[in-house]
């Protein structure tokens, strides 16, 4: 490759160079007093330094491209200092056939900053065999309904459908199936669960377990007594806990009665223990508007004491106060005064009854 | 695959047909037009309007010079298939129900209707494969069926033999030349409509379609059963596919029957079974109506089907298919390499 004395690639000027040896135009023409020298120039000397200010003088002569008329050194011209134009596209043919073409542009976002993209393009010639008649057929001029539009699929005639899976095969019958019903799959998915007890691990309901009345779970042997932290739902979902307890439903207060300890549920058994402690110290509140809110009745308790939980029963669906509540003291003697001073009061236009939830004489 | 779908007719497809080359679709429908699509990309070349009633048919000649079509305004058209001219028009005292080109585009056949005391026939017409000469105007042979109507019917090689299918479920094979009946074998449940008859690309054996749930590869020249495809559910149309052993069956529930059902239940499936194992291996559903025609694409690439719903769906198969064998067909495969 032809190299410039300071090692640039040589294309980037080749254009002012093929102006210079092409015939000059009477327009073009130096003045008198260069000419001898340019015809002493022969093409190999055209990377002498002096050369190339005669290239410069052609481009400050020749009306497009004005180039500043101080520079003198036209290797040190390059195009990309020029902060106004953008240097123009390059394309570099790659020893392996491809070509590298590298433009610029204004930045969008970016006023005044030039993008430079490089891309590599490799061009492959995909021939086709077609049959001749086919291939005139596809220059057929449109007739009918169709005369006169463009070539290419109308929208309005032609559209692409959904894909279709076809693979052909024998069984293709289960496969169609097991495709055609998620729902089925997930009642599958379902049928295969193992049912585990939860005292034995055995392969039955907890329910059915031999040992239930015998042996506490296993859950529960290995953690012990969890904490029981402030459960809002605590009344509404002692069923939950004690219904592996039995075969028949008991009420959450009657699930301690006649057991020894070790046979209740975890929940249920943890849940009644609870229930005693915070019970002592539980108001029932009936009555309540609801609009009520649970705010406004710690508001309304904590002037007799500390109060520990406020529950107050809402509809799932509503969100409303169902009309009663539950607010545990943590002292039942403020609990009793409480119980005394509320009941009987006006809140929302409502008159509120108190209660205990449980009564202390049992 | 993602087939293409064609909305240019506003009425059930009545039947499609490829050209030679497969490069074109032929449809018609019960809206008195034809259309001419691009099998590759579904583009609409053009239609062809003339017809006064609904086309129960089309064919297009070896060399897709000639397209004949053939209505229920008791005529059948020549047409010019670059242009869309209508180049000639024989009129009959009933509906058209079927033409078909020989293989070598000399011929027509044409099966005619039975009604207002007209007995079906089957009328051949010769065919001069030039746009611009005159078509002949009476036909060269004429073969009514003094029992039973003709529905389909299609040309053996080399233009030997018609093969009739009959309103009764039964099939004829007849001389072209005197017209006289060689064979007749019910070859399908008595009175149980034959709705389609395709021959094989080299016409030795064929494969009909009939309301009897069932289709049936026969050979030509005897009109023995090679093979039967049973399915759940009437067939409108069958077809035989080049590059691998397939048969194509479409159907579904009558058209009357349908709004009783839901789509899932009325079987508007392609129905894809093995040509020589008559295992089922496959279903192409898409349409919701039933299928009135089905088309295997000459070089065996793809198919097309109409429906009762109006659409042309053109299919382009993909790998699996191709790749699709039994065990058996491996083996032997095998061998041969070896």
């Amino acid at each position: 490759m032809l190299r410039l004395p300071d090692g640039k690639p040589h294309q980037k000027k080749s254009r002012p160079h093929l102006s210079l040896l092409s015939p000059p135009s009477p327009r073009l023409s130096p003045p008198k007093r260069y000419s001898p020298r340019l015809r002493r120039i022969s093409p190999i000397d055209t990377f002498s330094f002096r050369h190339s200010k005669s290239i410069n003088y052609i481009a400050i002569m020749a009306p497009p491209p004005p180039a500043p008329a101080s520079r003198q050194n036209w290797a040190d011209d390059d195009e990309f200092d020029d902060a106004t134009a953008l240097p123009p596209q390059q394309i570099t043919s790659n020893p392996d056939g491809t070509k590298t073409i590298v433009t610029w542009r204004w930045s969008e976002t970016n006023p005044g900053k030039k993008i430079k993209t490089t891309r590599k393009i490799k061009t492959t010639i995909h021939k086709e065999t077609v049959n001749p008649h086919v291939a005139a057929r596809k220059q057929w001029a449109k007739f009918g309904a169709e005369k006169g539009h463009p070539a290419g699929p109308d929208l309005s005639t032609t559209s692409v459908g959904e894909n279709i899976l076809f693979r052909p095969s024998i069984n293709w019958r289960a496969a169609a199936k097991e495709e055609d019903a998620p729902e089925n799959k997930l009642k599958d998915q379902l049928k295969d669960k193992k049912v585990a007890c939860r005292i034995c691990k055995g392969d039955h309901f907890t329910a059915r377990c031999p040992f239930k009345d015998t042996l506490p779970p296993l859950d529960d042997v290995a953690a012990g007594t969890p904490d029981d932290l402030g459960l809002g739902g605590a009344s509404g979902a002692g069923d939950m806990g004690g219904s592996g307890g039995g075969t028949s439903y008991v009420p959450p207060h009657l699930r301690n009665k006649g057991k020894t300890g070790g046979g209740e549920t975890m929940g249920g058994r943890d849940f009644g223990s609870r229930q005693e402690r915070d019970e002592l110290a539980t108001l029932r509140v009936t009555n309540v508007s609801e609009f009520a809110e649970e705010g406004d009745l710690r508001d309304m308790f904590e002037r007799f004491g500390r109060v520990t939980r406020v529950f107050l029963a809402k509809d799932r669906d509503t969100g409303r106060a169902k009309g009663f509540a539950f607010v545990s003291f943590a002292d039942r003697s403020d609990a009793a005064r409480a119980c005394e001073k509320v009941d009987g009061m006006g809140f929302m236009h409502l008159i509120l009854r108190v209660e205990f939830s449980k009564k202390p004489a049992q | 695959m993602r087939p293409i779908l064609l909305q240019g007719h506003e009425r059930s497809l009545t039947q499609i047909k490829y050209n030679r080359d497969g490069d074109l679709i032929f449809s018609t429908a019960k809206d008195q037009i034809v259309s001419v699509w691009y099998s590759a990309n579904g583009e609409r070349l053009g239609t062809y309007s003339g017809h006064q009633g609904a086309l129960w048919t089309v064919d297009v000649n070896p060399t897709t010079t000639l397209l004949a079509t053939g209505a229920a305004d008791n005529t059948i058209k020549i047409w010019d298939v670059q242009t869309g001219r209508c180049l000639k028009t024989w009129d009959f005292p009933t509906a058209v129900k079927r033409v078909e080109f020989s293989e070598d585009g000399t011929l027509l056949l044409a099966v005619t209707e039975m009604r207002m005391g007209y007995l079906g026939t089957v009328v051949v017409f010769p065919i001069v494969n030039d746009v611009n000469a005159p078509q002949a105007d009476t036909p060269v042979l004429r073969i009514t069926f003094e029992q039973s109507k003709g529905t389909v019917a299609a040309w053996s090689a080399l233009n030997k033999h018609i093969v009739v299918g009959h309103e009764d479920g039964s099939v004829s094979l007849y001389d072209s030349k005197t017209g006289e009946q060689l064979a007749n074998e019910q070859i399908h449940e008595p009175d149980m409509l034959i709705t389609d008859i395709q021959m094989a690309p080299d016409r030795t054996y064929f494969v009909t379609a009939s309301k009897d749930k069932s289709a049936k590869l026969v050979e030509t020249s005897t009109l023995k059963v090679l093979k039967t495809y049973a399915t759940d559910t009437p067939l409108n149309s069958a077809a035989i596919t080049a590059k691998k052993d397939f048969v194509i069956l479409g159907g579904g529930q009558e058209a009357r029957d349908v709004t009783t059902t839901s789509a899932r239940e009325g079987r508007f499936e392609a129905r894809f079974f093995h040509k020589i194992f008559e295992d089922e291996i496959g279903r192409v559903r898409g349409h919701f109506g039933p299928l009135n025609t089905v088309a295997c694409h000459p070089q065996g690439t793809g198919y097309a089907s109409g429906g009762e719903d109006g659409y042309v769906r053109v299919h382009h198969f993909d790998q699996p298919y191709f790749d699709f064998m039994y065990e058996v067909e491996k083996m032997t495969r095998n061998q041969q390499i070896v």
